[in-house]
């Protein structure tokens, strides 16, 4: 579908748009002569995602990454792609279609995609916010590191029921912005939250037993990453009577198989170790030594997480409240 | 994982099973390499097993314990399905693997279970939790429960239970006798009867749809729904299980256990809660409520076919008496259709229908609910035609799992021209992620000790009454077999049973 406007755009043209391109994709995908049950093409939607980039950012790879999100969560999927250029403003329709294995009928997903330069995000907030899909939640994605600096955020945010960051990514909002977004009441995820619940799930069985005193935390580097500070916090908040101390460079830093790094080493009272390397953990348990499969999560699977739950979190906010503190 | 712990985050984990061993007596057959294998590695692939999780596979065959993993190891590698299959994990998996060469028969192999599972209880901390899972022939079930009851291995220090693969009996003098030998060892709420029909996501979605949701359940009575026909199609023959189905049959492979059940997940009233015995009692009210048929009754109320040759996918296929294994003059009923009437205030006057078939046109599972036509045409008939059609509320179990609802509607354009259409919910469209099979969630639910998906006694025995009058008539009956051709849907007489009521059978 071609651009809309310039400079200024209709909420109404685009979701005019929108009603003409479904015409046109069931027109094609179905002869008026076929009257089968199956066959055809299938509008699906459950939320509204609306994802923030930068237009420097690889347009094919995230479009990708969007695209086989869609299949987990189908959505009305808005991508505003901020820049720094001055006044430009300009949006256009699509849609992500794919055939399901073994099916007969064609699933769609219908995108706006929105390039506006930073100066027009207020307008871009306006043009959004009637495009959502009515009676389902909104998820705000924040990719990009301008959206963070710019002014016109609070009306961003406004847009959604629940917002979405990467404390991991560059020039990504910190604990302290994060926080910020769940005192005003935003239900709030963190991918690099996110990127424990493996880890998470493995350690509260191992720990489910235990009267854990001292418990540590080994990681590569002098600064622990934002993965480290949440798993310290959830396990401090979750066991009050333990110590959870963090140690960074340690004596004791473990290697992981071959290309994967160092590991990250959770050591429990001295009598339990659970290494915890990219593509799995290892343990020793009796006589037995253990390993958990945890292939390394990428965005779309962590994406895919998060948008399956858009109601507040407790026990990440507990562990955010208990950085933040 | 308890609900209790300061460590659960139940938005995010899965569940989680208690330490526990599983014994599968038949570890050598097809449903351990096929089925069980491949459903409890891909549940150790997704970390919810316990730390130390064991399995004791049993058969005549001799073998150590590293032939049997090998062989675990290869069949898990070809039947894992939608997962990938991780080397290091297996070995680690693999560690929980023992085998016990011996005859269900011979009392010392009881003897050599206690041992291993004292041996594997202090080394993997299982806690003298233990899993019996009878994957063997069915006359072999009564005789291992009473074989694991003599050795004390009905008690322990943990929990015990026992899972047993249907069919429980040929009929319900059988199935009444193959419960009291279990149950003279094993207590029911120890006793887990297994209908994978009931463990897939789309039968469990059915409860979700009825009981989450608060605008179908007023519609839900013989007030508003005038039918009710479920089909369980299959595209392909016996494949080579000629000689086990011409025992079994259509109304005993399908009907008697998988369908009735679906029907009774269709038609029971809500539960209480979703305790497993709340959902179970509702069940099996409402299998008690099915009106038995009368000897003179069957004829017009059930149908059995058998297929003859025909052609499928544009292949010439044999009819099932030709099939290897079979006699050549079998009786065996390849199809059955049978009209369901539940006696109760909901549903009186209601038919359900029931059918399922071998060679049938596609392979479909599925609920069409029937509803009354709207009371009064105010459309000119010739305008709208489609204002006829009652709505129509389909339930898909498999393949493309979800739910269509067909109501008519106007047709763009000037006058008053109606037209049926679709609104769909597709289970795959919503929810991209993948489902767990069955028997993954089978297996965990009967670790964690929920048998909500499992069948009780009386439920078993409920249905078996309500097929043992077709069973008995159609036992002294001579068919006139094959009466409908491979690659048909079904006899003739299986839409005469319909048109008695003025209904015809859906095309799926």
């Amino acid at each position: 579908m071609p651009a809309a406007t310039n400079e200024a755009i209709k909420p109404d043209d685009i979701l005019k748009e929108l009603s003409a391109y479904w015409t046109t994709l069931g027109a094609d995908s179905h002869a008026p002569e076929e009257k089968t049950e199956s066959g055809g093409l299938l509008r699906a939607c459950s939320m509204t995602l609306i994802c923030f980039a930068d237009d420097e950012e690889d347009a094919a790879q995230l479009n990708e990454m969007l695209a086989s999100l869609m299949r987990q969560h189908p959505s009305r999927l808005i991508v505003v792609r901020l820049r720094d250029g001055e006044d430009e403003l300009a949006a256009r329709v699509s849609s992500q279609c794919w055939m399901p294995f073994g099916h007969q009928r064609q699933i769609c997903c219908e995108q706006v995609e929105v390039t506006a330069s930073i100066n027009r995000l207020a307008d871009v907030a306006s043009i959004v916010a009637p495009l959502a899909a009515p009676d389902l939640p909104r998820v705000i994605v924040l990719r990009s590191a301008r959206i963070v600096r710019a002014g016109a955020l609070r009306k961003v945010l406004a847009l959604g029921d629940k917002i979405v960051v990467d404390s991991s990514r560059l020039g990504a909002p910190g604990f302290g912005e994060i926080g910020g977004l769940l005192d005003a009441g935003h239900i709030t995820g963190d991918l690099a939250w996110t990127r424990l619940t493996p880890i998470r799930a493995l350690l509260a069985q191992l720990l489910e037993n235990r009267q854990a005193r001292d418990i540590v935390i080994e990681y590569a580097g002098k600064e622990a990453g934002p993965e480290v500070r949440y798993l310290q916090a959830w396990l401090q908040t979750a066991l009050p009577d333990a110590y959870v101390s963090l140690h960074g460079n340690g004596l004791l830093q473990e290697d992981c198989r071959a290309d994967e790094g160092k590991a990250t080493v959770v050591r429990v009272d001295k009598d339990l170790a659970v290494r915890l390397c990219p593509g799995g953990a290892e343990y020793e348990t009796g006589a037995m030594r253990l390993r958990a499969s945890m292939p390394p999560a990428t965005e779309e699977m962590l994406l895919n997480e998060e948008l399956g739950i858009v109601v507040h979190d407790r026990v990440f906010e507990r562990a955010l409240n208990h950085i933040t503190a | 994982m308890s609900v209790e712990s300061p460590l659960n985050d139940p938005l995010r984990f899965h569940r989680k099973t208690p330490p526990c061993v599983v014994v599968i007596f038949g570890a050598n057959g097809d449903l351990t390499k096929r089925k069980l294998m491949p459903a409890l590695y891909r549940l150790a692939y997704e970390g919810r097993l316990a730390p130390g999780f064991a399995v004791i596979g049993i058969s005549r065959t001799p073998m150590t314990d590293d032939d049997f993993r090998a062989r675990m190891h290869d069949s898990v590698a070809k039947f894992l399905e939608d997962s990938p299959f991780d080397e290091d994990l297996w070995r680690s998996f693999a560690q929980g693997l023992f085998y016990l060469p011996g005859d269900v028969g011979d009392h010392a192999l009881y003897e050599q279970i206690s041992k291993s599972l004292g041996e594997i209880e202090k080394g993997h901390e299982t806690a003298g939790n233990v899993l019996f899972y009878l994957s063997t022939q069915p006359s072999q079930y009564a005789e291992i429960a009473e074989g694991l009851g003599a050795a004390g291995l009905a008690k322990g220090t943990g929990w015990r239970r026992i899972i047993i693969e249907k069919p429980f009996g040929h009929d319900l003098s059988s199935a009444r006798d193959l419960n009291t030998r279990i149950q003279a060892h094993f207590h029911e709420e120890q006793i887990y009867r297994i209908d994978h029909y009931l463990g897939k996501e789309t039968v469990q979605n059915i409860m979700a749809f009825r009981f989450g949701n608060g605008i179908f359940e007023p519609l839900w009575n013989r007030r508003y729904i005038e039918h009710v026909q479920i089909t369980a199609a299959e595209s392909i023959g016996v494949e080579g299980r000629g000689a086990y189905y011409q025992e079994a049959g259509a109304l005993r492979d399908m009907i008697q256990n998988h369908l009735l059940q679906v029907m009774a997940t269709i038609a029971m009233e809500p539960s209480a809660t979703f305790s497993s015995d709340a959902v179970r009692d509702e069940r099996a009210k409402l299998l008690r409520s099915v009106r038995i048929l009368k000897p003179e009754e069957v004829a017009d109320n059930a149908v059995a076919g058998q297929y003859g040759p025909g052609r499928v996918g544009g292949q010439q296929v044999v009819g099932f008496r030709q099939e290897p294994g079979v006699n050549p003059e079998s009786t065996t009923n390849t199809y059955a259709a049978v009209t369901v009437l539940v006696e109760n205030w909901r549903w009186a006057g209601v038919p359900f229908y029931i059918r399922t078939g071998k060679y049938l046109p596609k392979r479909v599972t599925e609920i069409a609910i029937h509803f009354r036509s709207a009371p009064l045409s105010v459309f000119r008939s010739s305008d709208a035609p489609g204002e006829t059609l009652p709505n129509l509320l389909i339930l898909r179990i498999q393949p493309e799992e979800g739910i269509s609802l067909k109501f008519v509607s106007k047709r763009p354009g000037a006058g008053m021209t109606l037209r049926p259409v679709s609104m769909d919910f597709n289970y795959g469209a919503s929810f991209g992620e993948r489902s767990p099979s069955a028997y993954e969630t089978l297996l965990l639910d009967a670790i964690i000790g929920d048998a909500t998906l499992y069948t009780r006694q009386d439920m078993v025995e409920a249905s078996w009454q309500a097929v043992q009058p077709i069973l008995d008539s159609w036992s002294s009956q001579k068919f006139d077999f094959p009466n409908y051709a491979a690659g048909t849907w079904g006899p003739a007489a299986a839409d005469a049973m319909l048109a008695r009521r003025g209904h015809v059978w859906r095309t799926p």
